[in-house]
């Protein structure tokens, strides 16, 4: 385990040749031991990676950290949840990325865009629409993910059922899901306002969903 | 549903929750402005200065004129409930000690306590023997030096010497080179850092950019007294172009 | 019957067919066949609703929820606190209202106390009759008892709800924030006398 969690707002990890770590920048709260930080120029590979880097503006938050020590990472008082990737995949909103392990690979995808460049494409125009830039970086491999979330994070299990979430209020998935992002016309009426709460992300499948307690996106 | 606290089932000077603590008034503390969320009991609120002007032993122990503006007695008996924005809420008990903290998460402190502006901007010494209470963003973290901390994350730190700063020249070399900021942009926190060594602790938070201190302003004002007239336009300029880049 | 329970920060509202009213775009997640739909003021169409929806403002629209299954109830991350009520009143800043059950009448009634205040407020509700009802704050609730001979004083910010026979009151001459005049705020807190319960949060708005 290479994060440990403090509080409910920090966690520790342990730094090592071969435990690199990738962290939001300005995340760093304190550190003991030789370590030293190095801002990351992108991130994500491939053309969806690069055409999402660049559309979701993310890519340039991350920075390295690397050497022998013991590293606190937070952000702005935000709530941190450790999932454990072992041998799956973690999909979650490139904003909520706290730090996970470096060497867990990473891509940038569109969720609720039915896959491929031109769902991405397609989803892109819808999440520009719908303000709610559902673009998502999936980490994969072995190692350990800190997430981001105002007030902390609840797991919805699914066993093939169906669950709705607000878009905002979606933090990640892990498990083989499909996320449809659906107009509701029903929900537009309830909310009115056209304030972007009239989607809903359907996701089903096995797996498990991340949601938080607030329709707060940061 | 939640108990039903009155003044007798009130923790007596202890947490009521994470985020709320009870002070058994009889006599005075000091508060600051708006700590106080409710109290039961007979209580005034007074500023310092007006308190002072009252009793003497106030401009002994409240010697830290930048923040009289923000600081209250209160004086009376009673339980007096203290809160800050939900942050977390601590009680610290001093036994002729000394701790610095940030100033803006001091919240209450007992007169037998004497507060001191830090020569550390935006922070402030309690010494003596007595209780203080502080806020913090998430539970504190407590940790030894040495130690490196940002400058937004750092609580405060007791019995080691001041710390000094420590800017990572590698980090700020990557950063020039991806042009990714300005010497004079907001710091993101990795390139400048509070360096403590020796014995002591150090106390923790997670970062928090929200909260301002009025009076880190007027410490940063006060300093321009040691720039020359064209040094202070060319300042100003500064200050100018970079408030309108945030405003765009 | 629709049963809710808090969870921390997250309302559980659990339906067997029928519905729940909830603050509108407070759903986070639902499991099962669930409908959303606006149930606007509560109070029918017409003149009358229309000039209460000018004065409550959005803080108190409210949507309708219907159906089987679980519905995820949270707004900012606040905490939740579920009240019973028996054939009582509770008075609520409406913009902390999270959710109530079928039983219990909701009406909209002036200018919230922070508005009294500090000209900021926007309204308050009488939730009435018996079920139960979700209110939510910033940090778990604190409830203070009032009784005769005990008067409670409390900052108007940090004020979410009551109970009981009580009569409030302004206090001024709490000079603690008037003293430089920060923030435009009137030197004003709340005291209240009678018999009663007072919920306030650890937090000011």
């Amino acid at each position: 385990m290479t994060f440990e969690q403090i509080n409910a707002k920090v966690v520790r990890a342990q730094v090592g040749p071969g435990q690199e770590v990738l962290a939001r920048r300005g995340a760093m709260l304190g550190y003991e031991g030789q370590v030293t930080f190095r801002p990351l120029a992108g991130q994500g590979q491939g053309v969806g990676g690069r055409v999402g880097a660049v559309m979701s503006g993310e890519s340039n938050k991350m920075m390295a950290t690397e050497g022998q020590g013991r590293v606190l990472y937070g952000f702005r008082g935000l709530y941190v949840t450790i999932i454990q990737i072992t041998g799956d995949s973690l999909t979650v909103e490139a904003d909520r990325l706290l730090a996970h392990s470096a060497n867990l690979q990473t891509s940038i995808e569109m969720v609720g865009g039915g896959g491929g460049m031109g769902g991405a494409i397609r989803g892109a125009v819808r999440g520009a629409m719908t303000g709610q830039g559902l673009f998502t970086t999936k980490l994969s491999g072995q190692g350990t993910v800190a997430l981001l979330s105002h007030g902390g994070t609840f797991p919805l299990q699914l066993n093939g059922e169906m669950v709705g979430v607000d878009p905002q209020a979606y933090v990640g998935h892990v498990g083989a899901l499909q996320v449809d992002l659906k107009a509701s016309v029903g929900f537009r009426d309830a909310i009115g306002r056209g304030s972007g709460e009239a989607f809903q992300l359907h996701i089903s499948g096995h797996g498990t969903v991340y949601v938080q307690a607030s329709e707060k996106k940061f | 549903m939640p108990t039903i606290y009155d003044p007798n089932s009130l923790p007596v000077d202890d947490n009521i929750n994470h985020y709320a603590f009870s002070i058994d008034l009889n006599g005075e503390w000091f508060t600051s402005k708006g700590a106080m969320i409710a109290y039961y009991g007979n209580i005034d609120f007074s500023g310092v200065a007006a308190f002072a002007s009252r009793a003497a032993w106030v401009a002994a122990r409240f010697s830290s004129p930048l923040y009289t503006q923000d600081w209250v007695v209160a004086a009376g008996q009673g339980k007096l409930v203290i809160g800050d924005r939900g942050n977390d809420i601590n009680s610290y008990d001093l036994e002729d000690g000394n701790l610095t903290i940030k100033a803006v998460n001091l919240l209450a402190f007992q007169p037998s306590l004497e507060l001191k502006q830090s020569i550390v901007p935006g922070f402030v010494t309690l010494i003596g023997t007595g209780k203080f209470l502080a806020s913090s963003n998430g539970p504190v973290i407590f940790v030894e030096p040495p130690f490196r901390a940002d400058p937004d994350a750092l609580l405060g730190w007791a019995d080691c010497p001041s710390p000094s700063q420590h800017y990572d020249y590698n980090w700020m070399a990557q950063s020039f080179m991806a042009g990714i900021q300005g010497m004079f942009g907001r710091e993101s926190g990795e390139e400048r850092q509070y360096d403590f060594t020796g014995a002591g602790t150090i106390l923790m938070q997670s970062s928090e950019m929200l909260r301002v201190d009025s009076a880190l302003m007027r410490i940063v004002e006060s300093q321009t007294n040691l720039l020359d007239a064209n040094s202070a336009g060319a300042l100003g300029h500064k200050l100018i172009a970079r408030a309108q880049q945030s405003n765009m | 019957m629709a049963r809710l329970t808090a969870e921390k920060k997250v309302l559980h509202a659990d339906l067997e067919g029928d519905s729940v009213k909830a603050a509108a775009g407070s759903m986070v997640a639902y499991q099962g066949n669930v409908e959303f739909k606006n149930a606007g003021m509560g109070g029918g169409g017409g003149l009358r609703a229309a000039v209460r929806q000018r004065v409550a403002g959005e803080a108190v629209n409210l949507m309708e929820c219907t159906g089987h299954g679980r519905v995820y109830l949270a707004q900012d991350a606040f905490d939740v606190t579920v009240v019973d009520l028996q054939q009582d009143t509770l008075t609520v800043e409406s913009e902390h209202i999270l959710a109530f059950t079928k039983g219990i009448q909701h009406d909209v009634q002036f200018a919230g106390l922070r508005g009294m205040t500090s000209g900021q407020g926007l309204a308050t509700t009488k939730l009435s009759g018996t079920g139960q009802a979700a209110i939510i704050s910033d940090g778990p609730m604190i409830a203070l008892a009032v009784a005769p001979g005990m008067p409670l004083v409390v900052d108007p910010d940090a004020y979410v709800a009551g109970t009981g026979q009580t009569q409030m009151s302004l206090v001024s001459g709490v000079s603690w924030r008037s003293l430089v005049g920060e923030g435009g705020g009137e030197p004003f807190s709340l005291r209240f006398e009678g018999q009663g319960t007072v919920y306030i949060q650890p937090a000011e708005r």
